[in-house]
This record gives C-alpha cells, structure tokens and sequence, in this order.
C-alpha cells in the first residue's frame, strides 16, 4: 500500500476502464432509501432471491428428468430416490415455489399498505402485477411435472376451469392440453411454458419491474415530514441490503428446513382413475378450490361467475387501483377503504383456505 | 432561474469567488447549498440557497456581505458523492446547473434528411412483412394435437355378475390402450359406475325415450334403448371433472358424491346437490348373452348445461 498498484489492482482498474463497473456498482448501491432502511422493503430482494434459487435447482432437476409421459414418473422418482440429494434439490425446488407465492402476497401487501402504487409508481403497480400472474403460471404448469395423481387431477380440475372462459375457452383448453384430454402433449407444454417462456417472460419483466422502480425512486414511509424523512434517509448500502440478506438467509433456511422434514412424496403414477385419491390443488389455490364448492356458483353460469368472472374482475380491479384511486394520500389510516378491503380479502382467503382443510376430514 | 457553475458570486458588498459546485437535497430535488470558492483552491464555503437573493446570467447574488461568508461551514468534499455515483431519479429533470452546454456535431450525411417518418414507418412495414407469414404456419404448428377424431370402440370393462343389487352404484374399473401421438401405445387406467337400474330410475335416466350417440357428421353410432336394465355413467364429474363415488350421505343416502366441489347425485344421475349444471352422463353400453358389458368410452365437456362431446 505504498502507491504500488497490485496485480489484482491493475486488473481490476483494466476492466473498470472498459466496463465503467465502479460507477455501475456505485449507482446501484448509493440509491437513496427515504426514511431510511426498513425490513418492510425486504420482499422484493428476496423474491428476486428465490426466484434465481428457483432457477438453479430447476435447471439441476433436468439434468435427469425426462418430460414424457412414460418417464416422468419414473424419472422424478429416480431423482427422489437413486439420485445423491435428489430428494433435497426437488424439495427445495417445491418448498421454494410455496415460499414465491407466500413473498409475492406479502409484497403486494406491503406496496398496498404503504400506498406505493399510487403516482407515479402506476406502471411498477401493473408490472408487478404481471408478475404475479408468472408465479402463479409456475405454480400450475410446475404442479403436473411429476406426474402423479397429485398432479393429474390438479391439471384436470384447472384446465376444465380454462374451459369455462366465454367464446374462446375451448380452444385455449385444448391449444394448452393438446387435445381434448391431458395426456403427453398436455406434459409437454406445460414442460416448455415451465422450463422456457415463463422463466423469459418474469426476467424480462422483472427488469422493467426493476428498472421502473428504480426510475421512479423508492416511495418511503407514508408519515413523516420531510424534514424527518431527510434526517433518517440512507443508500441502499449498506442497511438495506444487510437487511434483505437476512430476510433471504431466513427464508432459504426456512426452506432447507421445510424440505428435510417434509420432502416431497409422490403419489401413483398419473392415470384418468382417481382410485382412492381427493383430488386437490396445492394449498395456495385451495381458497379458489372451495369457492367453487358455493352454492352460489352452482351451475353452468355459477361456475362462470366464480372460476372465470370473479378472479377476473379481481385482477382488474387491482390493475386498475392506481388509476381509481388517485388521491396522493399515502397513509393506511387515513385510507379506512383500503385497509377494510385489504383485511376482506386477506381474511376471505385464509377463511376459505382453512374451510377447505376442514372439508377434507368429511371426505375421509 | 438556477445557480451555475463557475458564475461570479457577490455578495451585498463586493464579489467574493465563484460557484464552484452545487449541491442538491435529493428529496426534494432542489438545490440546497452552493460552494463558494475563490478558484484558486482555498477553502470553499457552504452557503443554503436561501441566501441567494437573486441569480443573473453570469452572477449570483448573496443577500449576505462578504465579512460574514466566515458564518457558513467549511465545504467538505467526503460528506458528498456526485450525481453520477447516486441514482436519484428524475434528477435531470429537475436541474440545470450545467456551465453551459455540451454539444456534439450531427454527421455530415445526417443533415437535412427528409421524409424521416416515412424511414422509420416503412422499416415498422418491413418488419410485419416479414413476421406476418409465420403467423399462420406457428399456430397450425401448435395446434396439431387439439382436434383428434372421436373414439367409438368398444371396450370390455367387465361382467354383470359383480352387481347383487338394484339401484346401486358399482364401479368396474377397466384398462383402455391409448396412442398419442409419437408415443408408443399405453394402457391407462379408467373407470365408469354402473347400476342396474330399476323402472322408476330407468325413466328418469330416459325420460321415455331411447339415447342416441352421435359422431361430428351427426351419425348415430350407438341407441340406449330406454327400457335396457343396465346403465352405465362416466367417471368423469360433469362439474370440473373430477372423479365420483358412490358414498353414504347422512341425510341423502346412497348417492354419487365427487369429493372435489361436493357435487351430489342420486342413482338416475340427477344433481342432488352441490354446484354440478346436469345429471350425470350415461354412456353407450350393450352385455352380451354370458353377461359381459361393453361401454364407448364416450367424454363430455364438463361445466356446461348440454352434452358437448370431445372423446
């Protein structure tokens, strides 16, 4: 440190030259935090996280699994069983899903809460919310890999729901089962809209998530003047980040931990005959599951509104929220109507959920 | 307008220096501070925009007089970092502190090109010409597999000598030899429920008239005579699909209930209870003399009012 530049130091200096890294680096990390860091702002990063663990255990995954209708049982009971921590990469890979749809509602209830999505953050809002409809397609194309009785009638079950989509439900049912029932066609296309195109879609949009949000700036705490504000901002580095390292560090031993006492057990290998299986989808479509077993959505047009027109308005209705709701105010209570939809909705969805689990006992 | 870089700064009195940076509260955007320097490197002054009383051309000018800049702090250069290593957005937007402009010739050939909307519309033009016949070719491409022929054979699925009893529901699971595509033939497990039916479920199942099965060309392949004692219905739920039992009810008794969305149906197939929209499916069966039943192992859409054949 006598002012002789080191080797590493010269190398580093020749790249930085080239690629003007230190400014990138430091254009990254110096992004003020107004108000100053909070472990509210976790959610992103570690969605971001998982998602990249995600990709890394799936594309360990098909080092052996093979996408065919005759093998994918048999060779995703290969990687559970004869496969060195086969077992523990796969469950990994599906604790991990669960823990993406888990971040993904505390995220956008953290945007919702602090009224972030209002102006003039409206287009990270609309990305955000594709976003969120990527992880859920992961979540079902994902769900019929293993082929089992799990994931068969689970398939089943939601692609009858495509069906019921007015004028074009029957041809988007069977352009994406491939025919008029699941089978090795509808495999492989939920094989390459898993492994290939939604993987593209949420890193494309994932970065303009990303870019957008980084265009409009972090919105803050939604009280405070700005002296106040001002006082307690920090950069990203280092608060923020150290906090979003140990919500990932917390979240991927929540995983590992998940996946040693629970791992993933397949049931039979997949066939039209339920035999003495429930059908049932995973945990986090189980509310849209029992609304379905409303009277009120009984019948052809019931099961229109409930499986097609009421999660439709829904999703619409959150696309449209920064555009109907355009008052600047930011603070949850000063926002009675948010905050008694957020609890509804919050609480619709944990009540069915939990009704569901109840319902199984009476079907036993 | 905007404090610049490298104006005269005067204070009430006298001139003192030159605006030598500017610094700007990245919350608000605004500029907050200018350093006051005498451009010969001495110590620089920190002075809040409040003491600017006005900003000429080439000028600043401070409301203070010169003996009092000793009040405001020294600069230090370590408490900041340049706009270029922070990323404060919109920044630009907000701040024109630039000595000036920066230019930089447009080339030679690009001057006075016109029709320039026509350049970049026919380049949009070209563009779809090119994806347009891929349209067709990508779509027939993915939609091979959608429509297959339906499957009128018949398949063995067991002997009526497994039912004992009238009205009640028996499961004959069968195997059924499928060949998709490329793949080689598999046996895939299937089941349907049966019941010998008596004449009072027999008319509700036919309503008095024989069930006729249909192809696309509108060809009856099969008849259901109404008074044949045997019906069999598919295993599909007509609600989303799901597959059925038959099962005790507390309060129904014997009925078909699918444990997916709790669809209840009694022995003719008629929805009981729960969200099914019609009675369950009766499929084309004949029993030949020893007893043995053979079924088209027909499927209808589920979810709908009517009948809507895919297999």
């Amino acid at each position: 440190m006598n002012g002789q530049p080191t080797v590493l130091g010269k190398v580093i200096a020749f790249v930085d030259e080239r690629v003007g890294l230190k400014t990138l680096q430091a254009k990254m990390l110096n992004e003020p935090v107004p108000g100053g860091s909070r472990w509210a702002y976790v959610f992103g990063s570690v969605l971001l996280f998982v998602f990249i663990m995600q990709a890394v255990t799936g594309v360990l995954l098909m080092f052996y699994y093979v996408p065919s209708a005759d093998h994918a049982y048999a060779s995703t009971q290969y990687i559970l069983h004869e496969v060195d921590y086969g077992w523990f990469i796969l469950s990994f890979h599906f604790w991990g899903s669960s823990a993406m749809v888990v971040i993904v509602f505390a995220h956008m209830s953290q945007v919702f809460l602090w009224g972030a999505y209002k102006k003039p953050r409206e287009l990270v809002w609309l990305m955000g919310l594709g976003l969120f409809g990527l992880v859920m397609a992961f979540g079902f194309t994902g769900y019929l890999l293993p082929w089992d009785q799990r994931a068969y009638w689970a398939t089943t079950v939601g692609v009858e729901i495509i069906d019921e989509i007015p004028v074009v439900g029957d041809f988007l049912s069977r352009f994406v089962k491939g025919g008029p029932t699941p089978g090795q066609m509808t495999l492989s296309r939920f094989f390459v809209i898993h492994v290939m195109i939604l993987p593209a879609a949420l890193m494309a949009l994932a970065g303009l998530h990303l870019f957008l949000f980084r265009k409009a700036g972090p919105a803050g705490p939604f009280r405070g003047s700005e002296e106040e504000l001002k006082a307690k901002t920090d950069y990203f580095f280092p608060r923020q980040v150290w906090k979003d390292i140990v919500a990932m560090g917390v979240v991927f031993v929540t995983i590992c931990i998940l996946a040693f006492i629970e791992p993933v057990a397949l049931l039979e290998e997949a066939t039209p005959d339920p035999g003495d299986y429930l059908p049932e989808p995973e945990w986090y479509f189980l509310f849209l599951f029992q609304l379905l077993r409303l009277k009120i959505f009984a019948g052809e047009f019931g099961q229109f509104i409930g499986a097609v027109a009421l999660p439709a308005a829904f999703v619409l209705l959150l696309a449209a929220l920064p555009f109907l709701d355009r008052s600047p105010e930011r603070n949850i209570f000063k926002r009675p109507l948010a905050l008694i939809s957020w609890l509804v909705v919050t609480m619709g969805i944990v009540l069915f959920t939990v009704s569901a689990i109840v319902n199984r006992e009476f079907l036993e | 307008m905007q404090p610049k870089l490298k104006s005269k700064v005067r204070c009430a009195d006298r001139e003192v220096g030159e605006v030598t940076r500017i610094i700007v509260d990245p919350l608000s955007r605004e500029v907050s501070h200018i350093v006051v320097g005498d451009g010969a490197g001495a110590l620089e002054r920190q002075v809040p925009a409040a003491q600017v009383q006005t900003v000429t051309e080439d000028a600043v000018h401070l409301r203070n007089t010169a003996s009092e800049m000793a009040q405001f702090p020294a600069f230090k250069r370590d408490d900041y970092v340049t706009i270029r290593e922070v990323e404060i957005a919109h920044l630009e937007d907000h701040l024109h502190v630039e000595p000036g402009e920066v230019l930089v010739p447009v080339p030679e050939l690009e001057r006075d090109v016109k029709r320039r909307t026509f350049f970049t519309n026919f380049t949009h033009a070209i563009g779809v010409l090119l994806a347009l016949p891929l349209v067709f070719p990508v779509l027939k491409y993915l939609m091979k597999p959608m429509y297959a022929p339906f499957d009128n054979r018949w398949i063995k699925i067991g002997n009526v000598k497994k039912i004992k009893t009238d009205d009640i529901g028996v499961q004959f699971k069968f195997k059924k030899n499928v060949k998709e595509a490329f793949m080689p033939e598999a046996e895939i497990d299937k089941n349907v429920w049966m019941l010998k039916a008596s004449p009072a479920v027999l008319e509700t199942v036919y309503k008095g008239k024989d069930m006729e099965f249909k192809d696309p060309t509108g060809q009856v392949v099969w008849t259901n005579k109404r008074d044949f004692p045997y019906v069999v219905y598919s295993g599909k739920c007509p609600h989303l699909g799901c597959g059925y039992k038959w099962r005790s009810h507390k309060l129904l008794g014997q009925v078909f209930l699918c444990p997916c969305h709790l669809s209840i149906y009694d022995a003719s197939g008629k929805v009981l209870e729960g969200p099914a929209p019609r009675p369950l499916d009766p499929l084309p069966i004949r029993v030949a003399a020893n007893g043995d039943v053979e079924i088209i192992d027909v499927e209808y859409k589920a979810g709908v009012k009517s009948q809507v054949r895919i297999v």
